[in-house]
C-alpha cells in the first residue's frame, strides 16, 4: 500500500518543491535514509544472527533458538539489551573523540551504499532507479569514503585513554591502511575492462561483454576478497580485536550503544565490500549468462534479488571463514598484504594491460 | 611430493580449501545440542550423584564417616531397647552430611558393609541447584531418606 | 630490583626493528583466558617483543600434599584427581602404582589391563582438550568443538565404568574398584574404531593449513640438551628429539605386552609438538585396543590384590614416575607404619614443563605467547596442587 501511495506522495513532493531541489536533493536524500533504515540496518541486525547461526552449525551445534523461532528475534534482544547498559566513558578519555569515533566507522560504510546499484536504471526518465546516485567516478569514491573508517579506529583507540586501546588501535588503523592498497589496485583490473569508473557502466559493460568480470580477472578478485577480509578486520585477520590475544583492541572501553556502533559499523563494512565485490566482478544486478537467451525466462527475477543473492553468498564465505582458519599474527598479516598482494595485484595490472592491447591490435 | 605439485598447492591455496571442505561438510551434520530443560542426557548406571540413606539397613558402624576423605559425615547414634524384640539396638540420631564440601567420591558407599548397601550415590542427580541455600547446605537424616531427586525417580531406578 | 630475566641474554638492540626504545612491564595476568587456568606471567616488552618472562604461579595452591598426610592411603585417590583435573585416571595410577610399590602389593593381570585402558583413553581426552585450546588460541574456533565432541565419548565411557566424568576415582591401591559393567568393552572399541577418522579431520583443519603453519613453525624451538636440562617430559620432550618415554623405558602395568611406537620429531617447535601429541592419539587407540583383545583371557580374574583390610605404609620411600599425557608425573611416598603417608610429593609434569616457558619466549613476539601456552599443555591445578 505504501508503494502504491509513493508515487503519488513524490508527485506532490515534486510538485512543492520543484524540479531542481527535488531531483538533486530530495529525491537522494530520501532514497538513501529508505536504503540505510529500511534496507541496511535491518540486514545487518539480521546478518548477526546469520553469523552465530551458521557459525554454529559449521561447529556442529545450533545457534542461538531460545529468543523466538530459530532465533530469529535474538537480534532484537541483543539491541534492547545494549541500549539499556550502562554508558561509561573513562573519566580520563577525551571526550569529543570518544563519542565521535563509532559514528565515524559507521557513516563512511553507509555511504558507500549511495553509490551500490541494486538494480538498473530505470527505463523511464524520472522513473525508479536500483541506485541513489550513480556519478562517474563511482569506484574512487567507493575507495576514498571507506578510507575514513580508519579515523574511527585510530579515534577510538586514542581517546580511551588506555595504552592496549591505543596499541589496538593503531594496529588496527595499520592494518586497513595496509590493505587498502592492495585492494584499491585489485580494483583497477575490472576498471580497465569496463573502461568507465562509474559503477552502473561497470555492470553494464559486464552485460556488454557477456561475461562477469569475475573469470577474466580471478586473480584480481581473489585479492579483493582477501584484501576485503583484512580490511573488515575479519578472520583470518582479525587480530585487532581477538579476545584471546593480549588487548582487547580498540573498543575496550566501549560498553552499550557505542559498542554496538562500532560492530554496527565492522558488518557494515563487510556488506559494502560484498556489495562492491558483487557489482565489480559479479555482474551486480545481471541474471547468470545475462546474454544466454534460452535463460531469459529467468529475467521475470527483480535485479535486486539476484544483487542481494550474490551479497549473501560473499557474506557467508565471510562467516565460512571466520569458522574455518586460524588467525595471522600481526606482522605476518602485514607482510602478506604488503610483500604478496601488493606486488600480484600490480603485475595483474600489468598483464591485464598487455592482454588488451594485444586484443585491440 | 614432487615440486611441481607442492608449489600447485601452495599456489593454489588447496590447503585451506581442504579446510573449507571440513567445515563445510559439518553444516550439514547432525547437531550435537541438547536442548537443556527440554531434553536431558541420562546419567549412566553408574552415575555417582546424590545420596540416599537407608536407616533400616544401616547399621551405624561408622565406616562411611572413617572413609569420607574430607571427613564430612557426622554420625550420632545410642544404644536403645527395641520393646518387640527385647533386644538392645542402635538407633542413628544424627546423619548429616555437608553438603557443601562433598566431592561425590564414593568412598562411603565402598565402605559400607552391608548388603546391599545403606548408602548409596546411584540416585543419578546431579541437578542440585537450589534458589534457596540454608535448606540445602546440610542434609540430615530426613532428607537423605526421602531424596528422591530431580526429577523425581522411581524406586526402581534408582535402587542398587 | 627487576625480576629475573628468562635467558639472561639481552636482545640485539641494533637489529631488532620492532625495538621501539622503551621497555614496558606487563602482567599477563591471572584471568586471562588464554592461560588455561590462572597463570600470572610478569613479560618485559620492547614494543612487541617478550625480553623478559617470569611466570607468577600458585594461585590454585590448595595444600594437596599435606591433605595427603591426614588420611588413609586409598582416601587420597579422590584428592589426586584435582591436581590435573583434566587427566585424573593418570594421576590415579601413578599415585596406586607407588603406594603398591611402597606397600609391595602386585596388582593383577585384569586389572592391569583396565588400567592401562583407563590411561590411554584419559591420555586421549587431555589430548583433546590441548588441541580444543590450543587451537581456539590461535584463532581456528572449530576443532574446538569437534574435540569436545569426541571428548563427551570418552568421558561416557568413564562414567558408565565409575560413576564419574572428570574426578573420576577409578583406582585403588592393588587394582581397582570395580568390574567393566556389561558392553563397555564393545563401547570402548567402537569409539576407539571411529576416533582415528576424526582425528584425520582434525588433521585436515590444520596440520597443513598454511596460517596454522605459520604461527607454529619455528616458534619456540626447544634444543634437546636445554630439554633434558630443564627437567621437561612428555610431548614437549619427544618434540625436540629425545626419545624417552617411561611407558616403554620402565614399562608399567600392562604396557610391557602391548605394542605401539612412541612419535618423537626433531625440531622442537610447536608445530612438532602438535604433531607428537597427534600421533601419540593415534597410538593411544592403538593401545586400548590391543589391551581390550587382551581382556576376554582373564575373563572373571580379581581386579583386586590380595591386601589387608587396612594398609599400613612400611617405613621407607617410594618414588614411582608414569608417563601422563603432559608428562612424567611421579609421587614420592614415605611410609611410616601407619595407614597415613608420613610425606607423599608430587612431581608435577606441568611445573616442570613451565620451566621451560621463559627460555622458549625469550624473543618472541606477544601474539607467540599464546601459541607456546597452549603447546606447554599446562594444567595449573597440577602446578600449584
Amino acid at each position: 500500500m505504501v508503494l502504491a501511495v509513493l508515487p503519488f506522495g513524490l508527485e506532490a513532493l515534486r510538485e512543492a518543491a520543484g524540479d531542481t531541489l527535488f531531483y538533486y536533493a530530495l529525491s537522494p536524500a530520501l532514497k538513501i535514509l529508505g536504503l540505510v533504515f529500511l534496507a541496511i540496518l535491518p540486514v545487518i541486525t539480521y546478518l548477526v544472527l546469520a553469523e552465530r547461526k551458521i557459525l554454529g552449525f559449521l561447529q556442529v551445534r545450533v545457534g542461538p533458538n531460545r529468543v523466538g523461532p530459530w532465533g530469529l528475534l535474538q537480534p532484537i534482544a541483543d539491541v534492547m539489551k545494549l541500549l539499556v547498559k550502562e554508558d561509561t566513558i573513562p573519566s580520563r578519555a577525551v571526550r569529543w573523540a570518544f563519542v565521535l569515533a563509532p559514528c565515524l566507522v559507521v557513516a563512511p560504510a553507509l555511504v558507500i551504499f549511495s553509490v551500490v546499484p541494486v538494480g538498473p536504471p530505470s527505463s523511464t526518465p524520472g522513473g525508479f532507479s536500483g541506485f541513489v546516485t550513480d556519478i562517474d567516478t563511482g569506484v574512487l569514491f567507493v575507495i576514498a569514503v571507506a578510507t575514513i573508517g580508519v579515523y574511527g579506529l585510530i579515534l577510538g583507540g586514542w581517546s580511551s585513554n588506555n595504552k592496549f586501546s591505543l596499541m589496538g588501535g593503531l594496529r588496527a588503523a595499520a592494518q586497513m591502511i595496509s590493505y587498502e592498497v592492495p585492494q584499491g589496485l585489485a580494483l583497477v583490473g575490472p576498471l580497465m575492462l569496463a573502461g568507465t569508473m562509474s559503477m552502473v557502466g561497470i555492470v553494464e559493460a559486464q552485460r556488454g561483454a557477456r561475461v562477469w568480470y569475475v573469470f577474466p580477472q580471478l586473480v584480481s578478485f581473489f585479492i579483493y576478497m582477501v584484501a576485503g577480509v583484512a580490511e573488515t578486520n575479519r578472520n583470518p585477520f582479525d587480530l585487532p580485536e581477538a579476545e584471546s590475544e593480549l588487548v582487547a583492541g580498540f573498543h575496550t572501553e566501549y560498553s552499550g550503544m557505542r559498542f554496538a556502533l562500532f560492530f554496527l559499523g565492522e558488518y557494515a563494512n563487510m556488506i559494502a565490500v560484498s556489495a562492491v565485490a558483487t557489482t565489480l566482478f559479479l555482474g551486480g544486478w545481471l541474471r547468470p549468462f545475462p546474454s544466454v537467451a534460452w535463460l531469459s525466462p529467468l529475467d521475470v527475477v527483480p535485479g535486486a534479488i539476484w544483487f542481494a543473492l550474490k551479497v549473501f553468498v560473499f557474506l557467508f564465505v565471510y562467516i565460512w571463514f571466520r569458522g574455518t582458519f586460524p588467525r595471522y599474527r600481526f606482522d605476518q598479516l602485514m607482510a602478506l598484504g604488503w610483500k604478496w598482494l601488493l606486488p600480484l595485484a600490480l603485475a595483474n595490472i600489468f598483464v591485464t594491460a598487455l592482454i588488451k592491447l594485444w586484443l585491440a591490435r | 611430493m614432487s615440486g611441481w605439485k607442492r608449489f600447485l598447492d601452495r599456489f593454489l591455496l588447496l590447503d585451506l580449501f581442504a579446510g573449507l571442505a571440513i567445515t563445510g561438510r559439518a553444516l550439514f551434520r547432525k547437531k550435537e545440542t541438547v536442548q537443556y530443560p527440554e531434553e536431558r542426557l541420562a546419567p549412566a548406571h553408574r552415575f555417582r550423584g546424590m545420596f540416599r540413606l537407608d536407616e533400616e539397613r544401616c547399621i551405624k558402624c561408622n565406616l562411611c564417616a572413617i572413609d569420607c576423605p574430607i571427613d564430612i559425615i557426622y554420625i550420632d547414634w545410642h544404644q536403645e531397647l527395641n520393646e518387640a524384640t527385647g533386644k538392645k539396638e542402635k538407633k542413628l540420631d544424627r546423619f548429616d552430611i555437608d553438603l557443601q564440601r562433598c566431592m561425590f567420591c564414593g568412598l562411603c558407599e565402598t565402605g559400607c558393609p552391608t548388603e546391599p548397601k545403606s548408602i548409596w550415590l546411584t540416585t543419578k542427580t546431579y541437578e542440585l541447584a537450589t534458589y534457596d541455600r540454608w535448606q540445602h547446605l546440610y542434609a540430615d537424616k530426613e532428607q537423605l531418606e526421602g531424596w528422591r531427586g530431580r526429577p523425581a525417580y522411581t524406586d526402581e531406578e534408582i535402587a542398587k | 630490583m627487576s625480576p629475573p630475566n628468562g635467558s639472561g641474554e639481552p636482545v640485539d638492540r641494533l637489529v631488532d626493528p620492532l625495538f621501539c626504545g622503551e621497555e614496558m612491564e606487563l602482567s599477563f595476568g591471572p584471568q586471562h583466558p588464554a592461560t588455561h587456568g590462572v597463570l600470572r606471567l610478569n613479560l618485559r616488552i620492547e614494543g612487541e617483543r617478550i625480553v623478559g618472562c617470569y611466570p607468577i604461579i600458585g594461585y590454585l595452591h590448595r595444600g594437596t600434599e599435606k591433605l595427603f598426610e591426614l588420611h588413609p592411603f586409598f582416601q587420597n585417590v579422590p584428592h589426586t584427581d584435582r591436581m590435573d583435573y583434566v587427566a585424573a585416571a593418570t594421576n590415579n595410577l601413578a599415585y596406586v602404582g607407588a603406594v603398591e610399590k611402597l606397600i609391595g602389593l602386585s596388582v593383577p593381570p585384569r586389572a592391569r589391563y583396565i588400567r592401562t585402558i583407563l590411561a590411554e583413553l584419559q591420555r586421549i581426552s587431555s589430548h583433546l582438550v590441548w588441541l580444543a585450546t590450543h587451537a581456539i588460541d590461535i584463532g581456528a574456533m572449530t576443532p574446538f568443538f569437534y574435540c569436545f565432541r569426541e571428548r563427551e565419548r570418552v568421558l561416557d565411557l568413564f562414567e558408565q565404568y565409575c560413576g564419574a566424568r572428570l574426578t573420576l576415582n577409578c583406582m585403588r591401591p592393588g587394582g581397582l574398584p570395580f568390574d567393566l559393567p556389561a558392553g563397555w568393552g564393545d563401547a570402548c572399541r567402537r569409539f576407539c574404531e571411529d576416533y582415528p577418522a576424526k582425528i584425520a579431520e582434525y588433521e585436515g583443519l590444520l596440520t597443513e593449513n598454511r596460517i596454522w603453519k605459520r604461527r607454529t613453525v619455528g616458534v619456540g624451538v626447544l634444543s634437546p640438551e636445554a630439554a633434558v636440562d630443564l627437567g621437561v617430559t612428555g610431548p614437549m620432550l619427544r618434540a625436540s628429539g629425545v626419545g624417552f618415554d617411561l611407558r616403554k623405558a620402565r614399562p608399567y602395568e600392562a604396557y610391557g605386552e602391548v605394542e605401539f611406537a612412541v612419535p618423537v620429531t626433531q625440531n622442537g617447535d610447536t608445530y612438532d609438538r602438535y604433531l607428537v601429541r597427534m600421533a601419540e592419539m593415534r597410538e593411544s587407540t592403538k593401545i586400548v585396543l590391543q589391551c581390550l583383545d587382551l581382556l576376554p583371557a582373564t575373563e572373571g580374574g580379581p581386579i583386586m590384590a590380595k591386601r589387608p583390610r587396612v594398609l599400613k605404609g612400611p617405613k621407607g620411600e617410594v618414588y614411582h614416575g608414569i608417563e601422563g599425557p603432559k608428562g612424567e608425573i611421579g609421587f614420592y611416598i614415605v611410609g611410616d607404619g601407619t595407614p597415613n603417608p608420613y610425606r607423599c610429593h608430587v612431581r608435577p609434569p606441568s611445573f616442570m614443563n613451565l620451566q621451560a616457558l621463559p627460555d622458549l619466549a625469550n624473543g618472541h613476539l606477544v601474539a607467540d605467547l599464546v601459541a607456546l601456552i597452549g603447546s606447554t599443555d599446562i594444567v595449573l591445578g597440577e602446578v600449584d596442587r
